[in-house]
């Protein structure tokens, strides 16, 4: 069964993995950068998007995730405040992340072989 | 020390390292650092995630995605970063839990494994073993990042 969860992005939610991250990479922080680089605002860290599928993928494999778990992302389109962070992981193990039918990561959740 | 933020050289903090300044198959310098049980916590509060996923026998674990905040610490301790890094993608095995209710050392060791340009972008690839001090492997991990020019 395919799980999915939405997760709705601010600037708060940046800053506060950004406390913990202990990064100061304006391309987090400040949204004129950022629109000089491209983007249409501030980016949310990779890693922190990746989190995001943690959450499926234990409720997927349980313990074993802690023992043999591999999560694999790439992140491949930038989510911003604003954005509606759609989180899918699929009965295959397939992670994809988008906003508004925009991709904007892919991966993979699954069990280690052993 | 046990934050990130503690661990980690900050952007503009010092000179940065621009994509030459890496070196392919050097070792990293071993980093040692304990995960307490606040920042285990602290993590579960900035990722919104379920902390009663996270129970195993009975026992308050930690997300094994608490080490993320880590992540670059042994790569920018050496290699301290630019402005607009940009993370391209991250490969995680996770071998042992870390506990909720204990302060856990923590060595962390690496190298940059390869550069590569691809689309006219410039890209760094390195890798880290993190384990327990007692030499309990808790993960290893490959990461992917863009340097901008």
């Amino acid at each position: 069964m395919q799980m999915k969860r939405e997760i709705a992005i601010d600037q708060a939610k940046i800053d506060l993995y950004g406390k913990i991250n202990g990064d100061n990479d304006i391309i987090h922080y400040d949204h004129d950068y950022c629109l000089k680089r491209g983007f249409r605002g501030t980016l949310v860290h990779g890693p922190h998007l990746s989190a995001f599928a943690c959450d499926l993928a234990i409720k997927k494999y349980g313990k074993d995730w802690f023992y043999r778990g591999r999560l694999h992302t790439k992140w491949v389109g930038p989510v911003c405040p604003g954005d509606t962070l759609v989180v899918e992981l699929n009965d295959d193990g397939s992670i994809v992340e988008s906003v508004g039918g925009d991709v904007t990561v892919i991966g993979r959740a699954e069990l280690e072989t052993r | 020390m046990t934050r990130p933020d503690q661990l980690k050289p900050r952007e503009d903090s010092v000179p940065g390292t621009p994509y030459d300044g890496f070196e392919v198959g050097a070792a990293l310098p071993e980093l040692r650092f304990s995960i307490t049980p606040a920042i285990v916590e602290e993590y579960f509060a900035s990722v919104e995630a379920d902390r009663s996923l996270y129970m195993l026998d009975g026992r308050q674990a930690a997300a094994p995605n608490v080490l993320f905040p880590y992540m670059t610490v042994p790569l920018y301790r050496k290699y301290p970063p630019i402005q607009g890094i940009v993370m391209a993608e991250v490969e995680f095995h996770w071998h042992n839990p870390i506990w909720a209710d204990e302060t856990t050392d923590m060595v962390a060791t690496g190298k940059v494994i390869e550069k590569f340009e691809k689309r006219g972008r410039r890209y760094i690839r390195w890798q880290a073993d993190w384990k327990r001090a007692d030499g309990t492997l808790v993960a290893t991990m490959v990461n992917t990042f863009h340097v901008p020019s």
